[in-house]
């Protein structure tokens, strides 16, 4: 394999793993305060490529239409939340993952019906090229991993250093005693989801202009995104940005091998890694079944 | 006498009633019926009795088709012997995956199972492509041979075998409902710890439930290929591998003829609303947050209790009433 293919086929998986970081990121988060599923993350991710769509259609600029599509996921997983989410989030999981799942089945018809069957291209907002060691390679690409490492540090400030992430952060250790000390843990709960709302719709945005968008696309990387999480340890944000880049590296390097693989082979890394540690590379023991 | 018919009464008042779908209903409905509730029957079983929610229910699924098709197009022509053929390797793969997959806790068991879909489903599609013939399929309609007394080529005669075959899994599923096993099912379910304390492994038990389920599964696989006389990879397709869920849910989970009702309502809002509207997701996707909503219990939950009382009524109170008049 030639210098150049490989460099190409590093940046293609560190790319496709930075969009799959920002989609996982929202689950994690979910399920490490919440002890939900929320497969609807997966809607918003589909919410914001459409509306990264339609305001590039009017606005003639893709980044107004990122930053519209993070607005509208925003607003949509507000909505959610506080008609489904509010009353179940004391369920069980599997519970919770049925529900989320028909909030996706309906979104999916929802964007059906607005925007119709066909798919629809979103075209790049950078055309430009970077040379890395010889090797022509697309800026946008770089930038989508750029904006997925800045979130990275953003959610680890956002984390450490103000109180409501550290509330957060105590709530994925013990709900219960946060609530003890008087915390309103359903305002952290609510702003925990709008959070994960908009980064999957960020998600969305910087995906539409990789990929043609399409009312199934976010059943079609649900596999993926939830592989991610559970390869990285489901609750752990530094797992799942290390779990990311290691599917996006499987999926761009497998397929330069043997290009049936690119499907496979991380579906086959996550059945290998959770048999050997169920609980994921930096998995936490669960504390509510 | 009294007691075999309170056992038997149920299942022979479904099966009347799905035979009456038979005769008012198109044939290719009633067939989609019948399969589809084996298929869900499967889901349901875990679900419900086992409490592992399964979304790769497509994996079994094509492993008893590939099954029945392999033969099919490659050796032989008797539709039987493919059926048999397409559980065994059902039995068989489930018993191997299963013994690794059942010791997961619920959620991730609903996540491998759908990797092990996904991973199927590119197997027949690309790199077993010189087999499989990829996304064209396998097609052997022509290849099966006409059997003396119910030739399964013919949809009518298909009809009456898989109804016959419906009609002895689900005597099957009642009669392991009221066995121990099926409840040694319900307590690892509910509180594994006490049933370890009893004496019982609960890795056995998880272990034999999933491969019956994952039988049942692959026996609807089979019957899909026979009946299709063809079998592509589009069946364990990942975007369908909900599919028995919403289906379990919707009939009602547990229940043992939710799959039934589920499987009519779901096969018949597809077929009716489709023809209205194109967008049917929207719509079943929020029945099924509102059933979750409602309490989880599903079309043939909420319908039994009030089926029963209607029912029942008029050969209850009065025995009460007897009995109560004899104490004064």
């Amino acid at each position: 394999m030639d210098a150049q293919l490989l460099i190409s086929g590093v940046i293609f998986g560190l790319s496709i793993g930075s969009i799959f970081f920002l989609l996982a990121i929202g689950l994690s988060l979910c399920f490490g305060l919440m002890r939900i599923i929320s497969l609807d993350q997966l809607l918003y991710y589909s919410v914001g490529a459409y509306i990264t769509y339609t305001l590039h259609v009017v606005t003639g600029n893709t980044w107004v239409g990122v930053f519209g599509g993070m607005v509208a996921a925003g607003i949509v997983s507000f909505g959610v939340e506080r008609f489904v989410f509010l009353r179940i989030y004391e369920r069980d999981i599997a519970f919770t993952m049925i529900t989320s799942f028909g909030i996706l089945f309906a979104g999916v018809g929802a964007i059906k019906y607005i925007w119709g069957l066909i798919p629809r291209p979103v075209p790049v907002p950078i055309d430009a090229q970077v040379g890395i060691l010889g090797t022509g390679v697309p800026a946008y690409r770089l930038i989508v991993i750029g904006i997925s490492l800045l979130v990275y540090l953003g959610i680890w400030l956002f984390l450490n250093r103000t109180i409501i992430g550290k509330a957060i952060r105590a709530g994925i250790e013990d709900v219960e005693h946060v609530e003890g000390l008087g915390v309103n843990v359903y305002r952290l709960f609510t702003i925990t989801f709008i959070i994960a709302g908009i980064l999957s719709g960020l998600a969305g945005g910087l995906h539409s202009s990789l990929i043609m968008v399409d009312p199934q696309m976010g059943l079609e990387v649900l596999a993926l995104a939830f592989m991610v999480v559970i390869i990285g340890g489901l609750g752990s944000i530094k797992g799942t940005l290390a779990s990311a880049f290691i599917v996006g590296q499987v999926i761009s390097l497998g397929s330069l091998v043997y290009a049936p693989l690119a499907q496979m082979a991380p579906f086959a890394t996550m059945l290998v890694i959770l048999l050997i540690k169920p609980t994921g590379l930096w998995g936490s023991k669960l504390l509510k079944r | 006498m009294m007691n075999l018919f309170r056992w038997w009464w149920g299942i022979l008042l479904t099966f009347f009633l799905l035979a009456l779908v038979r005769v008012f209903l198109p044939l290719p409905f009633a067939n989609e019926i019948i399969i589809f509730s084996i298929y869900t029957m499967g889901c349901s079983f875990l679900l419900g009795r086992v409490g592992f929610i399964s979304f790769g229910q497509p994996a079994y699924l094509a492993v008893g088709a590939y099954g029945t098709a392999f033969y099919l197009y490659y050796f032989g022509t008797n539709p039987y012997i493919g059926i048999l053929l397409g559980i065994l390797s059902g039995v068989v793969i489930s018993m191997i995956v299963g013994a690794f997959f059942v010791r997961l806790r619920s959620d991730y068991f609903a996540l491998v199972n759908l990797a092990l879909a996904v991973i199927i489903f590119y197997l027949m599609e690309k790199v077993l492509a010189k087999i499989t013939h990829g996304d064209n399929g396998l097609w052997f309609l022509a290849n099966m041979s006409s059997t003396p007394v119910l030739d399964l080529g013919k949809p009518s005669h298909f009809f009456i075998f898989a109804f016959l075959v419906a009609l002895a899994l689900w005597t099957f599923y009642k009669y392991l409902d009221d066995s121990l096993f099926g409840a040694c099912c319900l307590a690892t379910k509910i509180n594994e710890d006490k049933l370890k304390f009893l004496g019982y492994s609960n890795f056995a038990i998880r272990w034999m439930a999933f491969i019956i389920a994952n039988t049942t599964t692959a026996l609807a696989g089979s019957l899909y290929a026979v009946y299709l006389g063809f079998v592509s990879p589009a069946i364990t397709h990942p975007a369908r591998a909900a599919d028995p869920v919403i289906v379990t849910i919707l009939g009602g989970v547990g229940t043992l003829y939710g799959p039934i009702v589920g499987a009519i309502a779901y096969t018949g809002m597809k077929d009716l609303l489709s023809g209205f509207i194109t967008n049917w997701e929207l719509f079943i996707g929020l029945l099924l947050v509102f059933i979750m909503l409602a309490g989880e219990k599903g079309i043939w939950g909420t319908l039994e209790p009030i089926l029963k009382k209607a029912l029942f009524r008029k050969a209850i109170l009065p025995r009460f009433q007897e009995s109560g008049d004899k104490s004064k």
